[in-house]
């Protein structure tokens, strides 16, 4: 087994694009689900929104990539009024419902023939990135060349998107920071901790709410734009609600309510996922991993069994240690009813 | 209510891990038992294209014959070809297909025969989905002569889609009503409930391939439905709840807990959707105004009953009525000596057992698949919201209501691939307009 190259992979996920944009639609969605204790669980949606919102304006519209910013905001916040106006004035668990809805419907609108002409179908948008890979040829990022050392190797290409994925993080990371020390924030975790006494203040408890809700859902739509950008494609089938799913379980590793959980937990997510699929995928090279006749585990089924151990790892922690690695217990005292 | 829990409260303790632990590993332990020998075989996609001649013999009744000779194509979805072929003498073509993605079929009507063109007002070529594949050989027909579907009328049309959102309606109603049981006596969304869905059915779909016929497999997979429902409670969320974690935690746990299921389904199904071996290429029969084939017909009637056999339970026996006073409000009950943790008990194995029969007749009526339960949750969601989230009777209302009108929703011009959207705008309008459903109490709500 080569320990090495399992050591290699496990280091590049740490800080590739997936734990970049998953840390950025954490940050988003800890400001919902963390501060202010709403289950958002349609963060896909809200990534989608931001991808299609960038990769609409050149294969459709005909217009310049960077309109594309605008127009994933504004999907986002159409998205999250949808979302907020009939459930934010009702018990948490409804905008559970009807978040995990909306994401499913948007995902199944934007694959569909019916609508192909502005979404391309199943088959998603390309071909519209390349304003932005213009900019890095500018800085002089050379696209085929490969920077950096060991696991850190990265060509120019995903240099570039890695450079603009984690400054964004910072700079949400220190933006939510500021922000949650502010009163704003403040009113947004008393929220949490107990809604009528915050109403009793004379606070618009669903104002804020709302605007939670939009804030997270708006930081969720440029994780998708970086997700677009990696790829240099959008597909449907990537914003399912698996995808909200595994955010949170990187969110909860890290730790609820907190920036530094936020931003940690999807690296570790995605750190422990290349371990684990490293491993797997060294132990079936040779064919598949046989106990007699019974066939334990084959190539083909690595995938499946990482992601199986991944949700058992959601369950255990949530069962053992809810605060994550750098959560607060006492930060985790909201409830349902 | 408010119960407002503090993780500070508890202990963890070496042996809740163990019992967790253990937990999980009997549920994959069974599923493991009853692994289906038929997942290797996975076969190449292809469409496969029929050309029938509409023709009527002497009583006037429809009596279609093949049409060989006619050149048919398929080609991707971006107008790229993918490959042609003539039909046989049973006027079949099969063109293979790189995967299940969208394509469109084409019929070359120069090639039909002197006399014939396609049936009035039908296309020329026809997209077909990649959701469409129920197998991995989908079928598409190209009918030529005079029309029948045009003779068809608008209310044979609403019928017909009545019929099959009635079916789907019952389905969907059977499914739900442990998911909205549950929330009402414990408060807890179970976003794993589709799951339940789905191992009914695959459990039949095991023992159906290990030589039981489907009569036989599935009061076995029902029976194994209740057991998997009732260990989810006595090793996980009974569990939870004697430790006070916070009803948002619990969701989060159901969600892990899916995701485990769901890639453990995968894991041992695979990816590709089968049928059960019995009661499979069944002619449907005219009946009225509609064509049933006597499978759909017996399930359809079958779930109306077991649905009646519910609705009796919850309203006359003793544990029916403990249900519905636990639900209403559990620390109430418990004071007049209802053993309300029994009670949950009672529901989450009834629940799931029902979400299993719920799976398998939805096998019977699609096929069975990994993620069938997934799809399902949606709108069982939407049919206890409809119904009144908690309400025993609310579920099942909604979840026929939200059955019948998904599939009826194509009458009114929505693209089949997207029917469940409509699902989507009845629970944002009831949330709106009347969020504690038809049936809910108003002080449930906010």
């Amino acid at each position: 087994m080569d320990i090495e190259a399992i050591i290699r992979n496990t280091f590049s996920q740490f800080v590739g694009r997936n734990a970049c944009y998953y840390a950025i639609a954490a940050i988003g969605l800890n400001i919902q689900f963390g501060y202010t204790g709403l289950l958002n669980f349609g963060q896909a949606a809200f990534m989608a929104a931001g991808a299609y919102g960038l990769a609409m304006t050149v294969s459709v519209m005909g217009i310049s990539m960077w309109w594309g910013i605008l127009f994933g905001i504004g999907y986002a916040l159409i998205l999250g009024v949808i979302m907020g106006v009939p459930t934010l004035r009702l018990r948490a668990d409804y905008l559970a419902i009807v978040t995990i809805a909306v994401a499913e419907i948007v995902r199944l609108f934007v694959r569909s023939v019916w609508a192909k002409e502005a979404f391309g179908g199943t088959d998603g948008l390309r071909d519209f990135a390349s304003a932005f890979q213009n900019v890095g040829d500018s800085l002089g990022i050379e696209r085929a060349k490969v920077y950096g050392w060991w696991a850190f190797q990265f060509s120019g290409r995903d240099l570039w998107v890695l450079m603009v994925g984690w400054t964004l993080v910072a700079i949400f990371g220190v933006f939510v920071w500021l922000l949650m020390k502010s009163p704003w924030g403040r009113v947004l975790k008393a929220i949490r901790e107990d809604e009528d006494a915050v109403r009793s203040l004379g606070k618009n408890v669903y104002s804020y709410k709302m605007q939670a809700l939009l804030m997270g859902g708006v930081i969720g739509c440029f994780s998708g734009m970086i997700f677009a950008l990696g790829n240099a494609s959008v597909q449907p089938d990537n914003y399912s609600r698996d995808l909200t799913f595994f955010v949170l379980t990187g969110l909860v590793l890290g730790g609820v309510a907190k920036v530094s959980g936020s931003i940690v937990g999807p690296m570790l997510f995605w750190a422990i996922y290349a371990f684990i699929e490293s491993i797997l995928r060294q132990v079936t090279e040779d064919g598949p991993v046989r106990i007699g006749d019974y066939t334990l585990i084959d190539s083909t089924k690595v995938g499946q069994v990482v992601f199986m151990l991944m949700g058992l790892m959601l369950v255990l922690l949530m069962t053992f240690r809810p605060q994550g690695l750098f959560g607060n217990r006492r930060e985790l005292a909201f409830d349902g009813r | 209510m408010i119960q407002r829990t503090r993780w500070s409260d508890y202990q963890p303790s070496r042996r809740r891990l163990v019992q967790l632990v253990l937990g999980l590993l009997v549920a994959i332990g069974a599923l493991a038992a009853t692994q289906s020998p038929a997942n290797a075989q996975d076969s190449d996609v292809a469409i496969r294209i029929q050309v029938k001649d509409q023709q009527r013999n002497a009583a006037g009744q429809a009596d279609n014959q093949p049409l060989p000779g006619v050149t048919v194509s398929v080609e991707t979805a971006d107008g790229a070809e993918i490959g042609s072929a003539v039909t046989d003498e049973q006027g079949v073509a099969l063109i293979p297909v790189p995967g299940k993605d969208n394509y469109v079929v084409k019929i070359d009507t120069d090639s039909l025969p002197d006399g014939k063109g396609l049936a009035d007002g039908a296309p020329a070529e026809q997209a077909v989905a990649a959701d469409s594949f129920i197998t991995a050989t989908r079928t598409v027909n190209f009918f030529t002569g005079a029309s029948q579907s045009s003779k068809q009328s608008q209310v044979d049309r609403i019928a017909q889609r009545i019929a099959d959102g009635v079916r789907l309606g019952l389905i969907i109603a059977m499914c739900s009503v442990g998911l909205s049981l549950i929330f009402g006596t414990t408060g807890l969304t179970n976003f794993a409930h589709g799951e339940l869905v789905t191992f009914g059915a695959l459990v039949a779909y095991a023992l159906n391939n290990a030589g039981l016929h489907i009569i036989i497999a599935a009061p076995l997979a029902v029976i194994a439905g209740g057991c998997l429902g009732w260990g989810s409670d006595r090793f996980v969320f009974a569990k939870l709840r004697k430790r006070n974690v916070g009803l948002i935690s619990q969701m989060v746990i159901t969600i892990g807990l899916a995701i485990v299921l769901k890639n453990m389904f995968l894991f041992y199904f695979g990816g590709r959707d089968k049928p059960f071996l019995n009661y499979t290429n069944q002619v449907g029969k005219q009946i009225g105004p509609i064509v049933i084939t006597p499978r759909d017909l017996v399930v359809t009637i079958l779930s109306a009953l077991v649905l009646l056999v519910v609705a009796m339970t919850l309203q006359y026996s003793r544990l029916g009525k403990a249900t519905r006073a636990v639900s209403d409000n559990v620390d109430l009950a418990s004071a007049t000596g209802i053993d309300s943790s029994r009670v949950i008990r009672m529901i989450w194995i009834a629940g799931a057992a029902l979400a299993a029969l719920g799976g398998i007749f939805r096998g019977l009526d699609e096929q069975v698949a990994w993620d069938m339960g997934t799809s399902l949750l949606f709108l069982m969601f939407a049919g206890i919201t409809l119904g009144g989230l908690g309400s025993a009777y609310g579920a099942l209302v909604g979840g026929f209501c939200v059955g019948l009108f998904v599939e009826t929703a194509t009458l009114f011009g929505v693209p089949t691939e997207l029917k469940t959207a409509p699902a989507l705008l009845i629970l944002i309008l009831i949330l709106l307009v009347r969020p504690q459903g038809i049936l809910g109490r108003a002080q449930r709500v906010g």
